[in-house]
């Protein structure tokens, strides 16, 4: 077996003061809420607020997955939801469109238009609890109109809701569902955030590294990459939007995938404090130590699940939640024990939140901050992760940027070269999973779980409810807002389009509808999959 | 052996599914191996692939799968018999639970690697099943 951290460096079986003798505490790590934050933001650490535990919600129509979510508060998730959107929605194209009625619902709610998400939150507060929406970033202005909307209809005021409802436009490079070209995603997810920055909105928006990770990136490559996309994105808004980088900065949230290799997952986390803190101060110019903070919370690898003995996957989820727990972080979602099947059952739900109140509430984790600061191979390891994250950081720089160096297909190479190494040390034997080339057994044998589905009469009923409801909508109201956003789109790139989009979601215009228009006025088809024509006389 | 032509693969990601990882890392290991692989990538409908298939003359058909509606591999398992390509044989990969595997099976797939299978018993079984 190979005693290295997943990047690459050779681990030695003892550390000493030598090994961080160059450090300075002050200087280089500080105390929890000083600069440069490798321990953390809070002094008082968890005790001032115990880290959101909560569960992945999402899965077919926005009725079932309301009664999901209704059910996770029983079983006593009330500090946020987090729903994910299903395929169709993700590259967006209505479930009625000929491919969305085969997967609409699939690993996720389907949510093309705001009907679905006033579904979706039926009985369930928008506020006073953090609501946390991601699948693709195709949606991210739809998904700020369902806010909106929804908001005003329950007589509340858009900055009562937080939570995160947009994400970053590189996961498409990283193997999530998404078909809209980069210059158009980017476009618009610089519209949601500077929408959301100007209008003071407490909505934050995810830009991961998870993605990448769990599509076989590494632990170095991962900071590279996070860093990489902050600095352009944030960028943007500063220089193109010209935002104020103390405002902008209450935008950015990173989900962090932690797996197994538990030292280099919290070392990780406590190396992307510090790298961020130095880029907004030294390169952003942030003036407050606010803005030099990075909102971070974690998701437990869906990649370490196994198919083989899934039982075996509620150990490796509690080892990595209290990873993710001594590393520091604002929440945590776990990818469950049936991960390697289907959408989290019931059972595997209430297994993760479990997990999670074990870890918080009877291991004594959350009574001191970064408890493992001081220790001589943490420090070690966090320099390192982060020395060999620069190097990448780097290369990723001399390439022209994130955009740049995923146009030249440096991104996506660097990541399937890194899955490439994993799949081979599996193989050979390197690199040992218990149930996989490590204590296996016969699958007649295997553990028996319950499996959640989605089957295709839930996608065609699905499809059959959009495409009848469609037509009740009041649609020379429609016709009208729509006409709005394909004209406004067919501006400047820098002119917003998320008041005119918001106005089309409160006339019931769909995803496929309204970013089919936006697509068109940039010269694209309309259908995502060229299969459909646009249905509006523009 | 070597005068021989090549194996020749299809690869390709079913439906909406952007999982791209998995079927890329095998159509390496197959290229490695000496095989030819046509890499249809993502966003593949079950027609695209039948055409595809039907263009280049392919000796076997690989399809990467991590969802939960197995829908489009039915579909396509229908388009392949009425296209009379019934002596390509498709096999299947990704996290697909065992009930899903066995209706898979029943339609016509013929085989099924499951996570975590190697690179070899993959290369074996297309070379074993790939009449020459």
């Amino acid at each position: 077996m190979k005693s290295e951290t997943d990047y690459g460096l050779e681990i030695k079986p003892v550390y000493t003061p030598e090994d961080i003798a160059h450090v300075n505490y002050d200087k280089d790590i500080g105390n929890p809420g000083s600069y440069p934050f490798v321990r953390g933001y809070h002094q008082n650490g968890y005790r001032s607020r115990v880290w959101t535990r909560r569960m992945t919600g999402g899965i077919g129509s926005s009725r079932r997955t309301n009664e999901q979510l209704k059910q996770f508060r029983e079983m006593g998730q009330t500090q946020g939801i987090l729903v994910i959107c299903d395929r169709p929605s993700a590259m967006p194209i209505d479930a009625d469109h000929p491919i969305g009625r085969r997967e609409a619902g699939v690993l996720g709610w389907h949510c093309t238009s705001l009907l679905e998400f006033e579904e979706l939150m039926d009985g369930i507060p928008l506020t006073g609890q953090s609501i946390t929406l991601l699948g693709a970033a195709p949606m991210n202005p739809l998904r700020l109109g369902y806010i909106v909307a929804l908001a005003e209809k329950r007589g509340l005021d858009w900055k009562e809701v937080h939570g995160s409802i947009t994400e970053y436009p590189f996961g498409h490079i990283f193997g999530q569902t998404d078909n809209l070209p980069l210059d158009l995603n980017t476009k618009l997810w610089l519209d949601s955030a500077e929408f959301i920055v100007r209008n003071k909105l407490h909505l934050r928006s995810g830009i991961l590294s998870q993605h990448f990770q769990e599509s076989g990136g590494n632990n170095a490559q991962a900071l590279a990459i996070e860093i990489a996309m902050l600095k352009e994105l944030l960028g943007k808004l500063v220089n193109e939007r010209g935002l104020d980088f103390d405002d902008l900065a209450l935008i950015p949230y990173e989900l962090v995938s932690i797996g197994s290799r538990f030292f280099e997952e919290i070392a990780k986390v406590r190396a992307l404090r510090r790298m961020y803190a130095k880029m907004a101060k030294e390169t952003l110019k942030a003036k407050t130590n606010k803005a030099c903070q990075l909102l971070i919370a974690i998701h437990t690898s869906g990649r370490t699940m196994t198919y083989q003995q899934p039982l075996n996957n509620i150990a490796r989820c509690a080892i990595q939640t209290l990873a993710g727990a001594i590393a520091g972080c604002t929440a945590i979602d776990n990818a469950c024990l049936d991960n390697a099947y289907a959408e989290p059952s019931a059972f595997a739900a209430r297994m993760s939140l479990n997990t999670q109140h074990i870890v918080s509430d009877e291991t004594g984790v959350t009574d001191v901050t970064d408890p493992l600061a001081g220790s001589y191979f943490v420090e070690y390891l966090t320099n390192k992760v982060e020395e060999e994250a620069y190097k990448i950081l780097h290369q990723i720089e001399d390439q022209g940027g994130m955009i740049a160096a995923v146009n030249s297909g440096f991104i996506r190479n660097m990541m399937l070269e890194s899955a490439r190494q994993k799949q081979k040390e599996i193989e050979s034997g390197e690199r040992l999973i218990v149930g996989v080339n490590e204590l296996v057994i016969p699958p007649e044998e295997d553990d028996d779980i319950p499996i959640q589905s989605v089957g295709i009469s839930d996608s065609e009923e699905i499809a059959q409810r959009m495409e009848n409801w469609k037509k009740t909508r009041n649609i020379p109201l429609l016709n009208e807002k729509i006409a709005q956003v394909y004209c406004d789109a067919k501006k400047d790139a820098a002119y917003n389009l998320i008041p005119s989009i918001i106005e089309a979601v409160k006339a019931y215009g769909t995803a496929g509808e309204i970013i089919g228009v936006i697509r068109k006025a940039w010269g694209y088809h309309y259908d995502p999959l060229e299969m459909i024509d646009c249905p509006f006389d523009l | 052996m070597s005068n021989k032509p090549k194996i020749k693969v299809l690869i390709s990601v079913i439906g909406l599914d952007g999982h791209f990882t998995g079927a890329e890392i095998v159509s390496r290991f197959l290229m490695d191996s000496g095989m030819e692989v046509v890499y249809l990538g993502i966003y593949q409908t079950p027609e695209m692939i039948v055409n595809a298939a039907i263009q280049e003359s392919v000796d076997i058909i690989g399809i990467s799968s991590h969802a939960s509606n197995y829908e489009q591999i039915g579909i396509l398992m229908d388009l392949i018999k009425k296209s009379g390509l019934n002596d390509v044989p498709v096999m299947c990969g990704g996290s697909i639970p065992e009930q899903h595997a066995r209706a898979l099976k029943d339609m016509g797939v013929s085989k099924i690697f499951l996570p975590q299978s190697t690179s070899q018993s993959i290369i074996n079984y297309i070379t074993s099943t790939v009449k020459r």
